[in-house]
């Protein structure tokens, strides 16, 4: 297991190099998306509006952060991820518009495992709870766009320094832990109840 | 009247700020004991980040997780209830909260999901009232429990044929949900269940179960302390770990609440709670004085 730090834009040979278990930190700028933020993606991408950002290389990270405002400009409070899978019927899109890492937890499905390997993308697990700590990665709010959508589902656009750690969870092999672990647990609790 | 509305308010926004700052104690006990006991190297350097994250929140006296949660507070009361209007002032207390940087505002109509930007909202935060007949003092606990974690949670109406030998069919469903939930509720969690009643009856349940009860207690049902235990010690043994990336812990504990039901149904309710148990409540009587429930040091 490497310690790696990852510096945006990311570029399709280094994702492809992490492996299950890695553990990984991140300096550039990272982008953060949830729920409303991927509806707005698509509703741009169908209008054929130009994004606010650039997404080639990108990091998406899977949060809403708590912030507040000082003389005009946002300030981070703290911030930590959400739970990934709610973002599961998006992962074509997020694949051809170039992104290359998610950070979340609790993992994705298969589709985006599939997207992953055939893409080249990898996605992070990060310490669920630990907002403030997290946060001590993130030097500043450079912008905020879509802020419409409320402050948990604007996008985000951090600047951030060794932001992490986070531990690779889906590779661009199509391994995944999460679907690992739950092969296993299937095969323990089929041996709890053998009469079943 | 020596609880005024000017003394409630101080007192609840007060503990809203230390709820949301920190974990309840018997949370913080559980997971120094788990970090103890993990073998697995990653899980172990998972659990140190969320203790270290715990003390970096109280230090600095900012939120431990950028997610609020949803907001519930349990109310109990005996024959004297003389109060202002507590509704309002909880609330209240949760937007100034929110507006002074504590709490994300993060409610939104359900349908058109458009956020109300200070965590107000319709029924926000919920209240479960219980009346207590004798009872001399008015209790009162917050609870906001994550909502990544409600992801996972699941609702069925088992029956007398589905229950099986030992219960089986029943633990099976806990731990099939737990397997299926995996690392979506932010675990090491705890587990509420709720059966019995009908379906409002085994959610409520099982919401409270998990959010008023310490996670250490021992419940004074012998049958259900056993079922306690023993679903607690199997779904740790499923190996999904802290952060659900594997390891010895993923679960802190289990606790169960029961009612009747009728002869027909079983209902079930699976109810998970991220490891951060953001809770803390006290109890105040009519002679003006107070009693801090879940207070940490």
């Amino acid at each position: 297991m490497a310690k790696v730090t990852l510096h945006t834009p990311v570029s399709e040979e280094d994702v492809r190099k992490l492996e299950i278990g890695d553990v990984v930190y991140i300096t550039g700028t990272i982008y953060t998306s949830r729920d409303m933020g991927h509806l707005r993606i698509r509703q741009a991408l169908d209008e054929e509006e130009t994004l606010p950002v650039d997404f080639k290389g990108s990091v998406i990270f899977h949060a809403g952060p708590v912030v507040k405002k000082h003389d005009d400009k946002w300030k981070l409070v703290v911030i930590g991820p959400t739970t990934s899978i709610r973002m599961e019927p998006y992962a074509d899109m997020i694949a051809n518009l170039g992104v290359r890492v998610i950070i979340g937890k609790g993992g994705m499905a298969e589709r985006s495992s599939q997207t992953f390997q055939k893409y080249g993308m990898v996605y992070l697990q990060a310490a669920p709870g630990c907002a403030v700590k997290l946060a001590g990665g993130v030097e500043e709010v450079e912008s905020v766009h879509w802020i419409e959508l409320g402050i948990p589902e604007a996008l985000w656009v951090l600047k951030v320094k060794e932001f992490g750690p986070l531990v690779v969870a889906m590779d661009s092999k199509g391994r995944s832990t999460y679907r690992d672990l739950k092969e296993q647990a299937e095969a323990k609790i089929a041996a709890m109840f053998p009469e079943d | 009247m020596y609880w005024d509305e000017h003394r409630l308010y101080s007192e609840i926004y007060d503990l809203v700020v230390d709820v949301c700052t920190g974990v309840s104690p018997d949370c913080l006990v559980l997971m120094r004991q788990a970090l103890e006991r993990e073998t697995n190297q990653t899980a172990r350097s998972l659990l140190q980040a969320m203790l270290e994250n715990v003390e970096l929140a109280g230090k600095l006296r900012k939120p431990i997780c950028q997610s609020p949660g949803f907001p519930t507070v349990y109310i109990s009361f005996g024959d004297k209830f003389e109060l202002p209007n507590i509704k309002d002032i909880w609330s209240r207390a949760i937007t100034d909260a929110t507006m002074d940087g504590f709490l994300r505002p993060s409610m939104v109509h359900p349908l058109t999901r458009k956020n109300s930007g200070d965590n107000s909202g319709i029924d926000v935060p919920n209240f479960e009232f219980d009346y207590v007949p004798g009872q001399d003092f008015i209790e009162m606990i917050i609870s906001f429990k994550g909502c990544g974690a409600e992801l996972g949670n699941r609702m069925k109406i088992m029956t007398t044929a589905m229950l099986g030998k030992n219960y089986a069919g029943f633990k099976r469903l806990v731990l099939e949900t737990v397997k299926d939930a995996g690392g979506k509720p932010c675990p090491p969690f705890a587990v509420g269940i709720g059966v019995g009643g009908q379906m409002d009856v085994a959610a409520k349940l099982s919401r409270r179960a998990v959010s008023t009860r310490d996670w250490r207690d021992v419940n004074p049902d012998p049958m259900l302390q056993d079922l306690e235990e023993e679903l607690l010690e199997r779904i740790n043994l499923l190996s999904i770990g802290p952060a659900g990336i594997g390891g010895d812990t993923t679960a802190l504990a289990v606790k169960i609440g029961l009612s009747f039901t009728h002869t027909a149904i079983l209902p079930v309710a699976i109810n998970f709670h991220c490891w951060p148990a953001r809770r803390g409540g006290f109890r105040i009587y009519p002679d003006g004085s107070k009693e801090v429930l879940f207070g940490r040091e």
